[in-house]
C-alpha cells in the first residue's frame, strides 16, 4: 500500500540487471524506466537521470531569450565599418554565391548594400563592439560572449525555430529545453522545471506564430514538455479554482478524493493511482506557488528599475525577464522567453528601434539583476533567434520608409552570458559584407553541443530511444565550440 | 515481501527477465531474440547495410558478411574476429570504439561467444517474413481459455509458473468494455440489463451491441486520425482552416461499417485511381492531404511539396508497414535493409500530384490547395449556384449602366467633375483607346458614379460577393489525391531537393516481396501491394495496434517500430496468429476487435498484486488486465454522457466547445487574420470530442497529453501531471458536467443520490467506506454552501446549461462539488 511509484521503478530497474541478456525483450528499455522515474518527481526535487551530468557543469539552469523573426546582425551585433561606403552598391556577386535566399529575394537583379541603421561603440572594458541601440546589453559586455558566426540551414521562421530550439526544422522532435529537464530533472520544489513565456511587439507587426512543436517534448515523456504561462488570464491553463468554490473548499474536496482514492488503492495494488495523489495535491500546491511567483509587487523599486518601464505589464517582455529571474530563483531548468517582432522585411527603422528599446533594458537588466545576487554564476544566459538579416535592402532603394532586409542564414549573431562562457569576448567572424563565415562557424548543432556541454551534458550521450533508433538533439553532428567556454 | 505462494523460492528465476536468462543458459540461443538485438544496437551502425558509412568493408547484418573476414568463424569464438576485438583492451582496437556511447554487458559479450561456439546459427528478422498460422499451444488448465488468443496467453504463463486473474465483476466488465468499444460509460439501464442477464452469452451480447453501435466508429477513429495527423487547420503561420473533416466522417462512416481493412487501406491511399472511383472513394484519399502546409511567406514551395512528400513516405510506412524509413532520405538505413533508392522508389508513388507545396487563399478563414474535391451537399450546390447567377446578373447590370452613363455623359445629361474622363469618353466609340485609359474611366465610374445608381448594381455586387464568401467558409472542398502531374522522380543527395541525383521509377522496397509483374505501378499498386497476403508486415502492424487500444501496450510494445531495432515480441506466436486470423478471414476488423474483448485474458481483473508488480511490472505477459488513465477526449465524453449533457449527434464540421479565453489569439501575433474563438453554444458545446476544432498550431487547450497532429503517431501516452489535474478540476466542462450530474439525481432519495452519481460514473455502486465517505464530503461542502449561499449561486452558474431553479441552490451545489470529486476519482480517470 506504500509501495510508492518510485520505490517500485527502483525494483524494476534492478530487474534489469537480469534482463540484460538481450536487453530489452522484456522490460522496458533503460531510458524509459529512468525517464518514468524522473517522471513522477514532476516537479518535486532534484531529480537527474542515472550518470547525469556526465561531467560537472557550469551552469545549474538557463534562461533563454529568443528573438523571435530573425533578429538583424548586421544592424546589432556584427560591425562592418566598410559598408558605410558602400551604401546602395552592388553586393559582389562573388560574395553571394550559392546563398540560398528566401523565394522574397531569390529573384532581385540587385543586390544594393545597407549599412546598419546606427553606428556601433565599443562597451565595456573587452570593447566588444555593439550597435549604439543597445546601451544596457552593451552596459554588460564584459559577461558577454557574443557569436558572430551563426549558421543555419533554415529559410524560413517555423523551420528556423523549430531547427534551433528542437535540432530538427520539420515539427516533432523535443526541443532542447525539454531535453534538459528530461536529463537533469528539476530543483523547483511547486512549479514546473521548463517553463515558456512568450511576448511581442505592441504593433504585432510580423506575422510568426508561437506553436507548441518549439516547447514541445517530441517524443520523450510529455512531462518535460516546456509550461506555457500565459500573459493573460490565467497564467497557468484551470489554474484558478471555479466560481463559488474557495481556497478551503476545494481543500476539503481534495482530502476527501484523497480518501476515496488511497481506499481504491487498498483494493487495487496499482501505484499509479498514489502517483495520481500526489498529483493532485501538487496541482493545489501550484495553485499558490504561481500567483506567488507573479506576485512582484514586493520586488524593491531599484531591482524593477532594471527591467524598464513595462516591468509591470504583464505580459511584456520586460515582466518576463523579471519572471525568469524569478523562477530561476525557485529552482526551474530552463526557462525559455520567446519575444517576437524582429522580421523587418520593411519599415526597417521604424520596427529596429521599437523592437531594441522593448528588448534591450529587460536583457540586460536580466544580467545585472543576476549578476548582482550572485545567479550569474551559475545560470547560462542565451540570446539566440532563427537567422540573421541580409546586408543588402529588401524593397526599392528609391523610398527609404520601407526599406527592409530579408531572413538570412548564412551568417548571423547570437549571444551568451553566464556561467561558464567566455566573458567580454567574441567568437567567430564573417567577410566584410558579413554575409560569409570566415573563422569559427558555428553551426546550429554547434550551438546546441556547446549549451549542453555548460550543462554538464555532452551531446552525443544524452539519447532517447525511439522508432527502433537513438535520437539526440544535435542529430549526428554538432562540435562543443572551445572559443566560448571560459 | 510476499512471494507468489505457489512458487516460492524458484519464483526468483519466474521475473521474466530470469526466464529469459534461463533459457539462454539452458542452451537455445535464438539469434532473432538473443544475438541480432546486441549486433544491432552496437555494431550496425557501423557495419550494417548503409554501404557509405560502412567502415573496414565489413558488415555484420549479413551472413555472408559474417562469414567474411573471418568475423565470425562458427564453432571457433576465440579465433572469430568480433570476439577478439569486444574482448581486447587496446583502445585502437576495441569494438564498439570506446568513443562511440555503445558498450557491451559481459552477459552480451558471454551471449555472443556461446552463439558462436553453437554453430553461430542466422536468420531473418522475425518481422520481415510472412506470418504463417502456428498451432495453437496447450495449456495446463484446459478450461480457462475462451478462445485461441487465451491459449497463446496461457501457455506463456504456464512457462513462467504464473497464473491468470481471475475474471472482472459484471460492473467492471461492462464499463471496461463500453468504454473500450464506443468511448462512452454504459447507461445505467445498459449495466442493469446485464446484470440481469444470466444467460452464459450475457457478455457476447453487449459485445455485439457495442460493435454495431454508431459510436464505435467514433471511438475507433481517434487512434486512425492521430496516424493520419489530422487536423482541421494547416499549421504555420496563417493556420488556415480546411474542409478535411468531411474526411473524418468518412473514416467514422467506414469503421461503423466495418470495411474490410484491405478495402479501407487501397481507397485512402489510391481510391482516385481504382476505376470509376465514386466521389466517396475520391474522398478517402484525404487521408494523404492531411499534412502540414506552409502557407508562410518566403518560404520555397518546391521545399515545401518535397516537406509533402516526405510526410506521405513517412507515414505510409509508419502506419502500414511499421517501418521507419525517414533515414533512408539521407542515406541508406543504418538498421533496417531500406536504401535510399528504395525511399525514393516508394516517394515516386506520391511525386503526381498537382499541387505546388504552399496553401492558397480560399477565404480570410479558409487556406486550402488543389487537387480539391467538392463536397458540399445539394442544396450547398444550388445555394451556390444562385448565388454566383445573381452575383454575374448584377456584374452584368453595373456594366450596362456604365455604358448608359457614358451615353448620358457624351449627351449632355451627366455632368462629369473631372474634365480628362470627359475627354477619354468623346474619343470612346474609337478603339483607340488603350487599356489603361479604360480602366481609368471603369475606375472613375466606379468610385463617383455606380454607387449613388438607383439600381443599387455596386451595392448588390458587394452583398452578393459577401454572401459568396460566407457560403465559401462552409463549402467543402476537401483536399484529395490525384496523379494529374507526373513527374521525375530522382534520389536526392542528403535528401536535398536542389541536388537530384539518379532517377527512380515506382518500386516498393526491395527487401520485402515484389510488386507482381501485372500490378499498376503507381499508387494504386503500392496501396494493393500494402495489403497483399505475402506482405509480412502490414497485417501483424495492424493487430499490434489493436491489441495496444484493448491492452495498453502491443504486443510488439514498439507499434511504431516492426525494424531490426523494434522489440523481439515475447508473444511472437499470438501476434502471427492474430495477423493471420485477421488478414485471412477477408481483414474483418470487428471480427478481430471481438476475438480480442470477449478472451478470457480480456475479462481478467486489473488487480495489480505485489507479486505481479514485482515478477512482471509492465504486464507484458497479460496475467491481469490492464488499468490505465483515459485519453483526456474519453474523460471529457465521458462527464458529458455521465452528466447527461452529451449530444450524441454523429458527423458535421467541427465545433468549438468551452475553452479558456485568448488560447488562440495569444499563440497568434498576426492580424492577418481574426483568431477569435468562435465558441460554440447550445448543443454544439456538448458534442463528442472528437468533433472538436483541430487547430493544429494549438490542439484544444483541454485535451491533454493529446497527439500532436503533425506527423504520424500510432502511440499515445497517458501521462500524470499536475497540469492535468488543474483541467478536470478547475476546466467549466468539468464543472458543469458536475453540476448536471447532481442535477440528475436530486431527485432520488437524498441518501441515495451520491450512490447513483458514483455509478453512473463508474458502473458500481459505492461501498460502505466509499458511501461514508461520500457523506461525509457532503457535509462538509453542504456547511460551507450553507454560510455562503452566494457561492452557491456562483458555483452553479458555471457553464452555459441554466441551472435547475427547481432545486435548492444550496443542496445542489454542495451535490455537485462532490460530483466534481466523483468525476475526478482515480477510478472514473481510468479505464480498468
Amino acid at each position: 500500500m506504500s509501495t510508492t511509484r518510485r520505490t517500485f521503478l527502483g525494483q524494476a530497474a534492478a530487474g534489469l540487471g537480469l534482463a540484460a541478456l538481450g536487453g530489452r525483450q522484456v522490460i522496458a528499455d533503460d531510458s524509459a524506466v529512468a525517464a518514468l522515474a524522473q517522471a513522477k518527481d514532476w516537479g518535486a526535487g532534484p531529480t537527474a537521470l542515472n550518470g547525469l551530468p556526465h561531467f560537472a557543469p557550469k551552469a545549474k539552469r538557463v534562461i533563454i531569450l529568443w528573438m523571435g523573426g530573425g533578429m538583424s546582425h548586421v544592424d546589432l551585433y556584427d560591425h562592418k565599418p566598410g559598408l558605410e561606403k558602400l551604401k546602395f552598391q552592388d553586393l559582389p556577386d562573388s560574395v553571394r554565391s550559392g546563398a540560398r535566399l528566401s523565394s522574397m529575394t531569390a529573384g532581385y537583379k540587385s543586390f544594393p548594400i545597407l549599412p546598419p541603421i546606427k553606428p556601433f561603440k565599443q562597451y565595456g572594458q573587452c570593447g566588444t563592439r555593439m550597435s549604439e541601440l543597445l546601451p544596457h546589453i552593451g552596459s554588460m559586455a564584459d559577461d558577454i560572449c557574443v557569436i558572430n558566426s551563426m549558421q543555419t540551414e533554415a529559410v524560413n521562421h517555423a523551420p528556423g525555430v523549430a531547427f534551433t530550439l528542437t535540432g530538427s526544422q520539420v515539427p516533432g522532435r523535443p526541443s532542447l529545453g525539454a531535453w534538459l529537464t528530461y536529463a537533469l530533472g528539476t530543483q523547483a520544489k511547486d512549479l514546473p522545471g521548463y517553463v515558456v513565456m512568450t511576448s511581442t511587439d505592441e504593433a504585432r507587426t510580423c506575422g510568426q506564430l508561437f506553436y507548441e512543436h518549439y516547447w514541445s517534448s517530441g517524443f520523450i515523456p510529455s512531462r518535460f514538455q516546456g509550461v506555457r504561462f500565459r500573459g493573460m488570464g490565467d497564467p497557468v491553463l484551470y489554474l484558478a479554482d471555479p466560481a463559488g468554490m474557495d481556497r478551503a473548499a476545494k481543500r476539503d474536496l481534495l482530502d476527501d478524493l484523497g480518501d476515496l482514492n488511497r481506499h481504491r488503492l487498498g483494493q487495487m495494488g496499482d501505484p499509479e493511482i498514489d502517483t495520481r495523489i500526489a498529483q493532485y495535491e501538487m496541482s493545489y500546491k501550484m495553485q499558490s506557488s504561481v500567483p506567488d511567483l507573479l506576485d512582484i509587487d514586493k520586488e524593491p523599486q531599484h531591482v524593477l528599475d532594471l527591467y524598464g518601464p513595462n516591468v509591470k505589464k504583464r505580459g511584456s517582455y520586460a515582466f518576463n525577464c523579471l519572471l525568469a529571474r524569478r523562477l530561476a530563483e525557485r529552482g526551474s531548468r530552463c526557462i525559455q522567453l520567446m519575444h517576437s517582432g524582429w522580421d523587418q522585411h520593411n519599415n526597417w527603422s521604424y520596427h529596429l528601434e521599437n523592437m531594441t528599446r522593448d528588448t534591450d533594458q529587460p536583457s540586460g537588466g536580466l544580467l545585472k539583476d543576476l549578476k548582482q545576487r550572485g545567479m550569474l554564476d551559475d545560470t547560462l544566459v542565451i540570446c539566440a533567434t532563427e537567422f540573421g538579416r541580409t546586408v543588402f535592402l529588401q524593397g526599392n532603394k528609391d523610398n527609404p520608409k520601407a526599406f527592409g532586409r530579408d531572413h538570412f542564414g548564412r551568417a548571423y549573431s547570437t549571444w551568451m552570458a553566464g556561467a561558464g562562457v567566455k566573458r567580454g569576448s567574441v567568437y567567430g567572424e564573417t567577410d566584410e559584407f558579413a554575409y560569409n563565415v570566415v573563422r569559427d562557424k558555428m553551426h546550429i548543432h554547434d550551438w546546441g553541443a556547446t549549451v549542453m556541454h555548460l550543462l554538464g551534458i555532452d551531446h552525443t550521450r544524452l539519447t532517447y530511444r525511439y522508432q527502433g533508433r537513438q535520437f539526440r538533439l544535435t542529430d549526428v553532428h554538432g562540435e562543443v565550440a572551445k572559443g566560448v567556454l571560459a | 515481501m510476499r512471494i507468489l505462494p505457489r512458487l516460492g523460492l524458484v519464483a526468483v528465476l519466474s521475473t521474466i527477465a530470469g526466464s529469459l536468462q534461463a533459457a539462454a543458459v539452458s542452451g537455445s540461443i535464438d539469434y532473432g531474440r538473443d544475438i541480432r538485438p546486441i549486433l544491432s544496437e552496437n555494431c550496425f551502425y557501423c557495419h550494417g547495410q548503409d554501404a557509405s558509412h560502412r567502415k573496414g568493408k565489413l558488415r555484420l547484418d549479413t551472413l555472408d558478411g559474417q562469414r567474411a573476414k573471418d568475423a565470425v568463424i562458427p564453432g571457433k569464438p576465440n579465433d572469430s574476429e568480433i570476439i577478439k576485438r569486444i574482448l581486447t583492451k587496446d583502445p585502437d582496437e576495441q569494438m564498439p570504439p570506446p568513443d562511440s556511447n555503445r558498450h557491451l554487458t559481459d552477459k552480451q559479450r558471454e551471449l555472443l561467444r556461446r552463439w558462436i561456439t553453437e554453430g553461430a546459427p542466422f536468420d531473418g528478422h522475425w518481422a520481415f517474413n510472412a506470418p504463417s498460422r502456428p498451432e495453437e499451444p496447450k495449456n495446463r488448465n484446459a478450461t480457462w481459455a475462451r478462445n485461441p488468443i487465451d491459449r497463446f496467453v496461457a501457455a506463456k504463463l504456464d512457462s513462467y509458473d504464473l497464473f491468470p486473474s481471475p475474471e472482472a465483476t459484471k460492473e467492471t466488465l461492462i464499463r471496461r468494455v463500453t468504454l473500450d468499444l464506443t468511448g462512452l460509460p454504459p447507461e445505467p439501464s445498459e449495466i442493469d440489463a446485464f446484470l440481469a442477464d444470466q444467460s452464459p452469452e450475457a457478455y457476447e451480447k453487449v459485445v455485439d451491441r457495442l460493435l454495431a453501435s454508431p459510436h464505435y466508429g467514433e471511438r475507433m477513429a481517434l487512434p486512425w486520425l492521430d496516424a493520419a495527423r489530422y487536423a482541421d487547420s494547416n499549421g504555420f503561420q496563417q493556420d488556415g482552416d480546411t474542409y478535411q473533416w468531411v474526411w473524418r466522417d468518412w473514416v467514422v462512416k467506414s469503421l461503423n461499417e466495418n470495411m474490410p481493412f484491405d478495402r479501407f487501406t487501397v481507397e485512402q491511399l489510391a481510391g482516385d485511381l481504382l476505376p470509376d472511383a465514386t466521389r466517396e472513394q475520391k474522398l478517402a484519399t484525404a487521408f494523404h492531404r492531411n499534412g502540414l502546409l506552409n502557407g508562410e511567406g518566403g518560404n520555397i514551395a518546391e521545399e515545401q511539396r518535397f516537406v509533402l512528400l516526405f510526410d506521405r513516405v513517412d507515414v505510409t510506412a509508419t502506419n502500414w508497414l511499421g517501418l521507419t524509413v525517414a533515414c533512408a532520405q539521407c542515406h541508406d538505413h543504418k538498421y533496417d535493409p531500406i536504401t535510399q533508392k528504395d525511399y525514393y522508389s516508394l516517394m515516386a508513388a506520391f511525386n503526381n500530384v498537382p499541387e505546388n507545396g504552399t496553401a492558397g487563399r480560399i477565404t480570410q478563414k479558409i487556406r486550402s490547395a488543389d487537387p480539391m474535391i467538392d463536397m458540399a451537399s445539394p442544396e450547398q450546390k444550388a445555394k451556390k449556384a444562385a448565388l454566383e447567377k445573381a452575383l454575374n446578373a448584377a456584374r452584368d447590370s453595373l456594366k450596362k449602366e456604365q455604358v448608359a452613363w457614358q451615353q448620358r455623359v457624351l449627351t449632355g445629361d451627366d455632368a462629369v467633375a473631372d474634365e480628362s474622363i470627359a475627354d477619354l469618353l468623346r474619343r470612346c466609340p474609337t478603339p483607340e483607346l488603350t487599356k489603361d485609359e479604360n480602366e481609368k474611366i471603369r475606375k472613375f465610374f466606379d468610385e463617383k458614379v455606380a454607387g449613388s445608381l438607383e439600381s443599387r448594381p455596386k451595392q448588390q455586387i458587394q452583398e452578393r460577393e459577401n454572401k459568396l464568401n460566407d457560403l465559401k467558409d462552409d463549402y467543402p472542398m476537401v483536399m484529395v489525391m490525384s496523379d494529374a502531374k507526373p513527374r521525375d522522380t530522382h534520389i536526392l543527395e542528403r535528401g536535398n531537393y536542389e541536388v537530384p541525383k539518379a532517377k527512380v521509377t515506382i518500386d516498393v522496397p526491395g527487401f520485402l516481396p515484389q510488386l507482381p509483374p501485372e500490378a499498376p505501378r503507381n499508387r494504386l499498386g503500392i496501396a494493393q501491394w500494402l495489403v497483399a497476403k505475402e506482405q509480412p508486415l502490414t497485417a501483424r502492424v495492424l493487430v499490434n495496434r489493436m491489441w495496444q487500444t484493448f491492452f495498453g501496450l502491443g504486443i510488439v510494445k514498439t507499434s511504431e517500430d516492426f525494424g531490426i531495432q523494434s522489440e523481439a515480441p515475447l508473444h511472437r506466436e499470438l501476434l502471427d496468429w492474430l495477423a493471420v486470423e485477421l488478414r485471412d478471414n477477408g481483414w474483418d476488423v470487428k471480427r478481430v476487435h471481438r476475438l480480442m474483448v470477449t478472451s478470457a485474458t480480456y475479462r481478467q481483473v486489473s488487480k495489480v498484486t505485489t507479486s505481479l508488480l514485482e515478477h512482471d511490472p509492465e504486464n507484458r505477459l497479460f496475467a491481469r488486465a490492464p488499468r490505465f488513465r483515459l485519453p483526456a477526449m474519453l474523460l471529457r465524453d465521458q462527464a458529458l454522457a455521465a452528466s447527461g449533457l452529451l449530444v450524441r449527434t454523429i458527423g458535421g464540421r467541427p465545433v468549438y466547445p468551452y475553452q479558456p479565453k485568448d488560447i488562440w489569439d495569444s499563440l497568434a501575433i498576426t492580424k492577418e487574420r481574426d483568431f477569435t474563438y468562435p465558441q460554440s453554444t447550445g448543443a454544439d458545446l456538448y458534442r463528442r470530442s472528437l468533433y472538436t476544432f483541430w487547430r493544429r498550431t494549438v490542439a484544444p487547450a483541454n485535451l491533454f497529453d493529446a497527439s500532436q497532429r503533425q506527423t504520424c503517431s500510432v502511440r499515445t501516452t497517458a501521462t500524470s501531471t499536475p497540469l492535468h489535474a488543474l483541467t478536470t478540476l478547475n476546466d467549466p466542462t468539468f464543472v458543469e458536467a458536475a453540476r448536471a450530474l447532481a442535477t440528475t439525481v436530486m431527485t432520488e432519495k437524498p441518501e441515495q443520490r451520491l450512490a447513483v452519481a458514483f455509478r453512473r460514473v463508474l458502473s458500481r455502486w459505492p461501498d460502505d467506506t466509499e458511501r461514508a465517505l461520500l457523506t461525509r464530503s457532503l457535509g462538509k461542502q453542504l456547511a460551507r454552501f450553507q454560510a455562503d449561499p452566494k457561492a452557491a449561486e456562483a458555483f452553479l452558474a458555471v457553464g452555459e446549461s441554466k441551472r435547475d431553479p427547481a432545486l435548492d441552490p444550496v443542496q445542489l451545489a454542495a451535490h455537485a462539488a462532490v460530483c466534481l470529486g466523483i468525476l475526478n476519482l482515480d477510478e472514473a480517470v481510468s479505464r480498468q
